[in-house]
């Protein structure tokens, strides 16, 4: 298999603290990713890293095969890697149609979008992430009008509509009921193998439910990586959440 | 929020548009008082200008307290075009304000004013021109919100001290009044005929149509995202700030034609035009009308300054008074303005969404 996103010494500091430090990261095309860690441990930082929302102090990231390094969050994105943010993030005075239309960014370009009237393209994309995102009844309604399970979903159909190859999602079951999160799950297995993504999440039930190979993030570094297994019963980790039930409290 | 009904109406909305414009049109035929279609006309570059503002600040989010600066700039540009019109270039070179003011010669930033064209294109191509530097600096520099509306601010205050301070090229507080009115393609543009009333009145239907049809375009959706959260529309792969500038642009480019036809209507241009009361007022207007409808804005301009016309005497200053407690009510409890009143009243005539096909794409609701 081969590698999409290799992140090589990576760090990130505010003063002499480091969020991030000297962190050393592979995902492999088509994988699923989980990315966990206690508060603090550099999850986001490190999502913010990858699409240049943040500066690495130092290090190297390589996607694809070409170095993204401080780039740009929407060269980044051009590049492929679509993000879901933490706090679910859609356009609230549009519609769940249009916030679809904006999503599906083939042409970004200012001039040539305002030859674009045709609302037929990238209706196929559209009507299938509709369905998977289940928003089918929904299309009319304002992006602020949706319940907060709808937000989420209509966000990770944003982020599928750019058809990166590498998708980023930040606590996609955070504030999610346990059937909004169940219908999430299924969402995500659909999407295993199509895909690459990464994804932070603090519900340990989720993560059980669709992870290949868990990161386990402490202190900006990596403390334990492989199968669910493996790294629960992990001697390192287990003294980290020393005093807890091991990983499964560490939301 | 509201839920669709026909003022979503993308066809009702394009024939209401329609409608205004033609009935709009045929006051001249019915009233035929030339003292009134000059005022009218100024109704028209008032409409234009919150038109200006309901783009930038309705539909991009961006608050621009200087749209002033395009209007004025292109203002000077329309004064020196038409007052070189009337200069000839063997017997009487210089404008009369400049041998008062002990000038030699003309100066060079005068010499292409000779030229009709040259002058009009460039009264609205150099305010446009100073928009995208100024928008490239600022939207680059990530700036939003409160900080755009202080530089503007700043800014339009800067030019005001300028078109004054100047007094040899712009003839400072007192302002150019060119003698004669503007003659285009050998026709006079009388200030006061219906001809005049027409240009104003064409050129806001004009810009009031294209812009309605480029919010249709992806661009226009594009906007409107990145008003909503342009954090967001990043990471989609929007350069945000280019969007900005381009809007920014844009709407300096429909304020720069406000200030060509209002000279063609006073026939005089002075500093007030970039008076910082004066661009704040067309912010009230756009508010009050509903920023958010290209057509509450202009309706806004039209009938606070209508208002201002038949009241303003008898209030006299007590009317900046009303003004601003209008503003205060309007964006506490009418964010959407009058047109936001008037979306709530439409809402009560029954109204069926044509699409219920769960798929189809072609249809739209996106607020007007």
């Amino acid at each position: 298999m081969s590698v999409i996103l290799e992140l090589t010494d990576v760090s990130k500091a505010y003063d002499q603290f480091k969020v991030v430090d000297s962190f050393n990261f592979k995902v492999n095309q088509g994988e699923l990713r989980c990315l966990l860690g206690p508060n603090g441990a550099g999850k986001t930082t490190t999502i913010d890293l990858i699409t240049g929302r943040q500066k690495a102090t130092s290090g190297k990231i390589m996607f694809n095969g070409r170095e993204i390094t401080g780039l740009r969050e929407d060269r980044i994105a051009k590049r492929g890697v679509g993000r879901k943010f933490q706090v679910p993030a859609v356009f609230k005075e549009l519609t769940v149609r249009d916030n679809l239309r904006v999503a599906f960014s083939n042409n970004t370009d200012p001039f040539a979008n305002m030859l674009r009237f045709s609302r037929k393209e990238g209706r196929e994309r559209l009507d299938q992430v509709v369905e998977l995102a289940g928003l089918q009844d929904r299309l009319d309604e304002l992006g602020g009008n949706l319940s907060h399970g709808e937000t989420q979903w209509l966000e990770i159909g944003m982020v599928l509509t750019q058809s990166p190859k590498l998708l980023l999602m930040d606590e996609p079951t955070a504030g999610m009921t346990e059937q909004e999160t169940q219908k999430t799950s299924e969402i995500f297995n659909r999407l295993k193998g199509q895909h690459t993504l990464i994804v932070v999440e603090h519900d340990m039930a989720f993560v059980r439910e669709i992870a290949d190979v868990i990161t386990l993030m402490h202190m900006g570094k990596t403390l334990a990586e492989g199968p669910m297994e493996v790294v629960e019963n992990d001697p390192k980790v287990k003294e980290v959440y020393l005093g807890s039930e091991g990983i499964t409290d560490a939301a | 929020m509201q839920r669709a009904n026909l003022y979503h109406d993308k066809r009702a909305q394009w024939a209401a548009y329609l409608v205004f414009f033609a009935a709009l049109a045929v006051i001249p035929l019915i009233m035929d008082d030339p003292y009134t279609m000059n005022q009218y006309a100024r109704y028209g570059v008032f409409g234009i200008l919150a038109l200006s503002v309901s783009l930038l600040w309705g539909y991009g989010g961006i608050l621009s307290l200087g749209q002033g600066i395009a209007f004025g700039m292109a203002a000077y540009g329309m004064g020196a075009t038409m007052q070189m019109q009337y200069q000839d270039p063997v017997n009487d070179p210089m404008p009369s304000f400049m041998l008062t003011n002990e000038l030699e010669a003309l100066p060079v930033v005068w010499e292409p004013f000779w030229h009709t064209h040259w002058g009009v294109l460039l009264a609205i191509g150099i305010p446009v021109l100073f928009f995208i530097i100024f928008g490239v600096l600022m939207f680059q520099a990530r700036l939003a919100g409160a900080f755009v509306a202080i530089m503007t601010l700043a800014m339009l205050g800067a030019w005001y001290s300028m078109a004054y301070d100047m007094q040899p090229y712009t003839a400072g507080f007192n302002g150019i009044s060119p003698p004669n009115a503007f003659v285009a393609f050998g026709v006079e543009v009388d200030p006061y005929s219906n001809l005049i009333y027409w240009v104003s009145l064409g050129v806001l239907g004009f810009l009031t149509l294209s812009i309605k049809a480029l919010l249709q375009t992806k661009f226009g959706t594009v906007i409107q995202a990145i008003r909503d959260d342009p954090e967001r529309a990043r990471f989609l792969g929007y350069n945000v700030a280019y969007y900005q500038t381009v809007l920014f642009a844009l709407a300096g480019l429909v304020a720069a034609f406000a200030g060509v036809v209002w000279v063609m209507i006073s026939q005089y241009v002075s500093p007030t035009e970039l008076d910082i009361f004066f661009s704040i007022s067309i912010v009230i207007w756009a508010a009050v009308g509903g920023r958010m409808s290209l057509f509450g804005a202009i309706f806004g301009a039209m009938f606070i300054k209508a208002a201002e016309t038949n009241l303003g005497d008898d209030f006299q200053a007590t009317w900046f008074v009303i003004l601003g407690v209008v503003f205060i009510v309007v964006v506490r409890f009418l964010p959407k303005g009058i047109a936001g009143l008037f979306e709530i009243a439409i809402g009560f005539i029954p109204y069926r969404l044509k699409s219920s096909s769960r798929s189809d794409v072609n249809s739209t609701s996106a607020g007007d």
